[in-house]
């Protein structure tokens, strides 16, 4: 090389050269997230200190941890934070069980898996608001809605699928396992195709049988990419939204309201932004809290 | 491999039929509900063959509460923010992948962890900021707040694109004393087409799809499609074939863009988890 300063050593102002060039690149990024999320947040934590109603407005002011010691004696708030357990955990369980299932069926078939995954497709590049809707009219609805023509023709007669409380709880879930199913069935399938079939081999020859198999073979291969979806999974339960907004707004009364919904609700319409931030923070911490356990987790015993 | 057992292979064809069912069927029975007559929607036991008609999708694009300008607002939306996202993902991207430099580790959680982010968090402090200075129902509230979502998102996607290629391609084009940024403009980027595309078509499917932050920070100016979907619904009254026949229209687009580029989103939603599970 033939530059102005060949006796330093080129290998040093390389490596600076690559530092600047990496800090150019990234640092824009880096400050747009900055400014979009975390300078939001730290707002979103002082709102939360304040009492804020926008319906009371001359109440406005700094209360400290008030709107938290609130939530202690708020039935809507436990109510709202076991539904979120319920919902997240049924949830994410169930697309697990039945995405792993599918796709180790999936696998052993010869032709099709194609057609099978565009259908796979489907559900995830729709929006969930289009799904709440489609599900409240053209599945559950009362006496138009599928679900009520089959449980009717079963003899199980005609139920108010959204609209009893019990029952509208079960429905949302069965709605948010529709829809993402699909995405741990399209991982848990690439990856699989992935594994070495000489593994396979080898256990057969060891008469191993097939649950053995793949409770001490396969599992334990596909045990990053299983965590991975359980980690993903997890966010989208816990800030789920819009097919709920949809199909039930919550309701009815409080049936569906997982904490989510509730600080949308106390915000956008009780107008109570202070309260709503606090319970923001809330599912803030407990979004942050698991994703760090999970990530540790996976490290730990991957 | 399977072949030994006949009524294994039936029994595994019929299990996937019926998964297959499930998750293509209320699509199905959306585009049969959407030339239905308001009267058929309600019909008991569901009708199956009827008289077709057009009159919902006449009255959707053209009627009193026409999703026509819903539809530019999604698309402008969409755009812009899918314009910025990848105009601040692909360089960090690209740094966070290939170079060296100090925090790098620290960076990257601190991305994932933006990632992570629950929406309602942010949308209390955007709402009270652009309320102050003016900024609801505008395209560039709504733009910026989609980047917080979109932006942690293609960063990593990016990452695993260019963790793919062979660092000589890199060494070779600084041997050429091509500068960083010609070579990252002219060698590397051409290579990360594919990445780059299927970035884009995540992002933009993402800001299509998106409703929360539309129903708060939008309004009469600035309403995207999704919200749209809520002009046939009320109290007295529900137009559930106009909701179809909505649904329909506004979910074209990315219901063309899942089934052609199907490969690339498996592909994408592949590459990231099952990359980043053997990484960190």
């Amino acid at each position: 090389m033939s530059g102005t300063k060949p006796e330093r050593s080129p290998q040093l102002s390389l490596l600076a050269q690559e530092r600047r060039f990496a800090l150019l690149l990234f640092v824009p990024a880096l400050l747009v997230l900055l400014l979009t999320t975390t300078v939001p947040l730290v707002y979103l934590g002082w709102n939360s200190l304040h009492k804020l109603d926008l319906s009371m407005p001359w109440l406005s002011g700094f209360t400290g941890l008030g709107n938290y010691a609130k939530m202690g004696s708020d039935p809507r708030f436990w109510n709202s934070l076991v539904l979120t357990g319920i919902y997240t955990g049924t949830t994410v369980v169930l697309q697990v069980v039945i995405g792993l299932s599918l796709a180790l069926l999936v696998l052993q078939i010869p032709k099709g898996q194609g057609i099978l995954r565009v259908a796979a497709i489907l559900p995830i590049v729709l929006a969930p608001v289009v799904v709440g809707l489609f599900w409240r009219t053209l599945v559950l609805a009362p006496d138009f809605g599928l679900v009520d023509l089959v449980t009717r023709s079963l003899g199980l007669g005609s139920h108010n699928w959204l609209g009893d409380p019990q029952l509208a709880l079960l429905s949302v879930i069965a709605i948010h396992t529709w829809q993402w199913t699909p995405f741990a069935f399209l991982v848990l399938l690439a990856t699989l195709a992935t594994l070495p079939p000489d593994v396979y081999e080898a256990a057969r020859l060891d008469r191993a049988g097939a649950w053995q198999r793949f409770w001490h073979i396969t599992l334990p291969l596909i045990r990053p990419a299983v965590v991975m979806v359980v980690i993903l999974r997890m966010m989208t339960a816990l800030s789920a939204f819009a097919a709920i907004f949809a199909a039930t707004g919550g309701g009815p009364g409080s049936a569906t309201e997982i904490l989510n919904l509730y600080a949308y609700r106390t915000s956008f319409t009780e107008l109570n932004l202070g309260y709503g931030a606090s319970l923001a923070m809330v599912l803030l911490s407990i979004t942050l809290a698991i994703s760090y356990l999970m990530f540790r987790l996976r490290r730990v015993r991957a | 491999m399977t072949g030994k057992n006949p009524a294994r292979s039936v029994a595994l064809a019929a299990v996937a039929g019926i998964g297959l069912a499930v998750w293509v069927f209320p699509v199905i029975w959306g585009l049969l509900t959407s030339f239905k007559t308001e009267r058929d929607v309600l019909a008991y036991p569901p009708v199956w063959f009827f008289k077709p008609t057009l009159d919902n999708y006449k009255e959707v694009l053209f009627g009193a509460s026409s999703i026509v300008p819903n539809l530019w607002s999604s698309l402008v939306v969409s755009t812009l923010a899918t314009f910025f996202t990848m105009l601040f993902a692909v360089p960090a991207a690209y740094a966070l992948a290939r170079l060296k430099y100090p925090g790098k580790r620290a960076s990257g959680f601190y991305v994932l962890a933006t990632q992570m982010l629950p929406p309602v968090g942010l949308i209390i402090p955007y709402y009270l900021a652009l309320q102050k200075i003016g900024g609801l129902d505008t395209y560039s509230g709504l733009t910026l707040i989609y980047l917080t979502f979109s932006l942690p998102f293609a960063i990593w996607l990016m990452v695993s694109y260019f963790e793919d290629l062979p660092f000589e391609m890199e060494e070779a084009a600084l041997l050429d004393r091509a500068g960083r940024l010609r070579a990252l403009w002219y060698v590397i980027l051409p290579q990360v087409r594919g990445g780059i595309a299927v970035t884009t078509i995540f992002v933009f499917l993402n800001a299509w799809n998106e409703f929360m932050f539309a129903v708060v920070l939008g309004g009469n100016r600035v309403r995207p499609v999704t919200v749209a979907m809520f002009n046939f619904i009320s109290v007295e009254q529900t137009q559930w074939a106009k909701v179809a026949a909505g649904a329909m229209l506004a979910m074209l687009p990315v219901i063309l863009i899942g089934i052609f580029a199907q490969r690339h989103i498996v592909k994408g939603l592949t590459v990231g988890a099952v990359k980043g599970g053997g990484r960190r």
